[in-house]
């Protein structure tokens, strides 16, 4: 009788706490809270307000899908190099960083289908004689580290075999240096080109023409194995087109116009 | 907890690039020790000279190189002097911060080591004629050297630690900077660091290897 009562015991304990497997996603359902790094250099995708709190694109796309689970949402900032150790360490659930997609990469991280899609710029110091992107070769040209562009800008610079590439940490210092004239040209994405030169802060700089690449589509990541969270991901990324608050989010940040498409033709996905 | 699987030969494939890194790492650090060392030694004899225009010079150039982060340093010699006009590549802002450190630190170390040399030294080199050039040059230079040897190793060792500080200047020749620019390819951070890292240390061992060795040579009684 005894040994009986104690099995009915144990039997309602194991019932009681559940399947052993609790994932990502149901991890961030009890904690609560979903942490997010975002890159907070990167305007209009994520920058700090005049009261130092932070703001953008990423920051309320960070917001969307905490309201989504369900749980708040905790923003950490991270630098674009920062964003996998950040990951691995368990710092933040997921980043939400305008993280581009490359097949290199996702050897790594979990990627989910993209959330936004950039086309990127090419921007000058006045000084320089420049009008098209092909004048970038032979000049001094630079890009904020660990971004897309700036692997694809250094890409050219090697296949060219002239000219020079400078990796600053972020993007204030890249069109810093291109103000003062270190750089010669950047590329960066169209949003934060225009935001930078619309900003006042660094004079002496103009827009010169569109980069060539695909345009650069970026994801939101995960630990590879969370599968189950970057499930979810995937459906809440499709729920914001679906719902009209990408465009939303686009106008609000972004500007006038139709956002880029996410949908690439020809394929499933 | 830490979820992550190491990849070592993604890392490993990428030696080469990283190794071709710890070689400009070396040079900056050896080139920034030699130009460093000259103006430490010029910056003790401003000191000596009586002068206080010059002694007021090397008083500041120490203060400001031992009392700001090397980070401020090499910052100002990129992008504070392109605010005045005047531009320096990476590589020759990253050769001048950790010069100008170097020598801050190194003057001082000088100074520590005059104060073990008796002053009736020099004095007796006078009497004999010498000036007072040559007195420092042949009675005070070599021991002050020998004395500070072992800080002079150690400035090595942080001459090379600091030019991972050039990646904030747009430096990506450099060990370091090799290996950020492998991780914004690969995101493989742990393995890319890790590795280099164990390069940052074999270096800092060899140099103390060969400093023990030089120092054997040279300094026996």
């Amino acid at each position: 009788m005894k040994t009986s009562v104690l099995t009915l015991a144990a039997v309602a304990a194991t019932a009681l706490t559940g399947p052993a497997f609790a994932d990502k996603l149901d991890d961030i359902i009890s904690s609560g809270t979903l942490r997010c790094a975002v890159v907070l250099d990167f305007p209009p995708m994520g920058s700090r307000d005049a009261d130092n709190n932070p703001q953008g694109f990423d920051v309320d796309y960070c917001n969307d899908l905490a309201a989504a689970l369900g749980v708040t949402a905790e923003v950490v900032e991270t630098t674009f190099p920062e964003r996998i150790p950040a990951l691995v360490s368990g710092q933040v659930d997921v980043a939400v960083a305008s993280t581009s997609d490359t097949l290199e990469r996702a050897k790594t991280v979990g990627f989910t289908i993209p959330y936004y899609a950039f086309e990127n710029a090419v921007t000058a110091n006045e000084g320089v004689e420049m009008s098209t992107w092909e004048d970038l070769k032979g000049k001094t040209v630079g890009a904020t580290a660990g971004t897309y562009e700036a692997i694809w800008l250094e890409g050219k610079v090697k296949e060219w075999g002239e000219g020079e590439f400078r990796p600053y940490q972020n993007q204030a210092d890249v069109f810093l240096a291109l103000s003062q004239g270190q750089l010669d040209a950047t590329v960066s994405t169209v949003e934060v080109a225009e935001a930078n030169v619309d900003s006042g802060n660094f004079p002496g700089i103009k827009i010169v023409d569109k980069a060539p690449m695909v345009p650069d589509y970026v994801a939101l990541i995960a630990l590879r194995e969370d599968q189950g969270l970057i499930n979810y991901m995937n459906l809440f990324i499709n729920q914001q087109v679906r719902t009209g608050r990408y465009a939303e989010l686009y106008a609000k940040w972004v500007g006038e116009g139709e956002p880029a498409s996410l949908v690439i033709p020809g394929v499933y996905r | 907890m830490f979820n992550y699987r190491f990849q070592w030969n993604q890392a490993w494939k990428r030696l080469p690039e990283m190794l071709d890194g710890a070689v400009v790492t070396m040079q900056v650090a050896v080139l920034s020790m030699v130009i460093g060392i000259l103006l430490a030694i010029l910056l003790t004899l401003f000191r000596r000279s009586g002068s206080r225009i010059l002694s007021g010079i090397a008083t500041t150039w120490v203060e400001i190189a031992r009392n700001t982060p090397a980070l401020f340093q090499i910052y100002m010699a990129h992008f504070g002097l392109a605010g005045l006009g005047l531009h320096l590549s990476p590589y020759q802002s990253l050769l001048l911060g950790i010069t100008f450190n170097n020598a801050g630190y190194l003057a001082e170390n000088f100074r520590g080591a005059l104060k073990a040399i008796p002053d009736t030294q020099p004095r007796a080199g006078r009497s004999l004629g010498m000036s007072d050039l040559q007195a420092f040059r042949y009675i005070i230079l070599p021991q002050m050297i020998r004395i500070s040897f072992p800080t002079i190793t150690n400035q090595m060792v942080w001459a090379v630690l600091m030019t991972s500080l050039g990646v904030t200047v747009g430096m990506n020749m450099d060990l370091y900077g090799v290996t950020q620019d492998l991780n914004a390819l690969t995101f493989r951070t742990f393995e890319l660091f890790a590795m280099a890292a164990v390069i940052f240390y074999v270096i800092v061992k060899i140099i103390q290897a060969g400093a023990w060795l030089i120092s054997r040579r040279l300094f026996r009684y």
